[in-house]
């Protein structure tokens, strides 16, 4: 898997009209849109996708797009 | 005139989810007041500590999932005066998310499993005239939240199903209300806690004017639901959220 599939799917089921404002170095809470929604769908996301269970707290502890992959990476059986 | 109204003393009670949070403190609750119980669980160990922690004699352990075999279970009741049900999950999942297999997840344990468990128990005679049924709903079927359309979906069907029972068998008078509770702390509020974070956590208990609330608070209720004491109760919901949809 590579990064550029992650975003390409979180753009799209966070429904952004421009996916090009998400990138790896993208911080979730700086994003304006940013609400409770989104770390649901993210949890969500990441079990139906890539098969790998992430919490809330888990999301507390990373800002990046990227940090999110490199979890997601090291979780992947 | 029954002297001592809120007593549970000598009433047969079988009470599912007893091996953890309300069920559990239900169970010890209800046994101080006098009842004799019937518990139900999957996790034996925790099922066997509720049990060394129950007033009185003649309490009867039972481990089983509600969703694989109620057969055993069945066989062993007889002459109830009460049913609490408190076994269920919670689950977050934005709908777009939503899969038959997530909604048989959350049903079958919180719907389908009670809906069996009663109306078997009804059908084959092992519910006394005069008794009283208590299912744990959530404030979430009339309140829901995100991520929630699973859960509330389900304890909106059991609010239902309950009012059923009170309209079908108050000739044999008997009862049946739901619990409709806000947070409360448990293993599952922890549960519900690892997925949306401790930091959201604790921003929502701020909008309760009292808090969260204790198994205990619930427990207490349950009781009541169950004794004499509320023989004029049936076919509500009970509302309690420590104040949070009073208003703002
Ligand atoms: N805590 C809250 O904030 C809250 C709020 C509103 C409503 N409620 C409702 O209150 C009830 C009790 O919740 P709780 O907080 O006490 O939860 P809990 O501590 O997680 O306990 C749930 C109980 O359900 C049992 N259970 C779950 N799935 C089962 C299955 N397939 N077969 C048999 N038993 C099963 C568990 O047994 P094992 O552990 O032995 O597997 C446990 O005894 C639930 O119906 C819940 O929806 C809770």
């Amino acid at each position: 898997m590579d990064i550029n599939e992650l975003i390409k799917n979180l753009a799209s089921e966070f429904e952004f009209d421009d996916p090009s404002k998400l990138t790896a170095t993208t911080s979730f809470r700086g994003l304006k849109e940013w609400s409770s929604m989104h770390a649901l769908i993210i949890i969500a996301l990441v079990n139906s996708e890539y098969d790998v269970i992430i919490t809330g707290n888990d999301l507390m502890q990373i800002s990046t797009v990227q940090d999110l992959f490199d979890i997601i990476i090291s979780r992947k059986k | 005139m029954n002297q001592q109204p809120f007593s549970l003393q000598g009433k047969k009670i079988l009470i599912t989810g007893a091996s953890s949070g309300i069920g559990a403190q239900t169970a010890i609750t209800a046994s101080q007041m006098g009842a004799i119980l019937i518990i139900t669980g999957r996790n034996k160990e925790n099922l066997f500590d509720t049990l060394t922690k129950l007033h009185g004699a003649g309490h009867v352990t039972i481990e089983t999932d509600l969703c694989e075999n109620i057969e055993s279970l069945i066989d062993l009741c007889d002459g109830l005066d009460g049913i609490v049900n408190c076994a269920g999950i919670t689950k977050h999942l934005p709908i777009k998310f939503i899969d038959k297999k997530s909604i048989d997840a959350v049903f079958n344990i919180n719907y389908t499993a009670p809906v069996l468990l009663i109306n078997q128990l009804l059908k084959k005679k092992k519910v006394n005239a005069g008794a009283s049924i208590v299912l744990l709903s959530s404030l979430a079927s009339i309140y829901p939240f995100k991520g929630g359309a699973l859960y509330s979906g389900a304890k909106a069907a059991i609010d239902n199903f309950s009012k059923t029972i009170a309209l079908e068998f108050s000739p044999q008078k008997i009862r049946s209300n739901t619990i409709n509770s806000g947070m409360v702390r448990t293993p599952l509020l922890d549960g519900a806690q690892e997925t949306i974070s401790k930091e959201a956590m604790d921003a929502h208990e701020k909008s309760y004017p009292l808090g969260f609330g204790e198994t205990t608070d619930i427990a207490n209720m349950v009781v009541f639901l169950l004794s004499d004491a509320s023989r004029w109760v049936t076919g509500t919901t009970i509302i309690m959220d420590g104040g949070l949809t009073a208003g703002t």
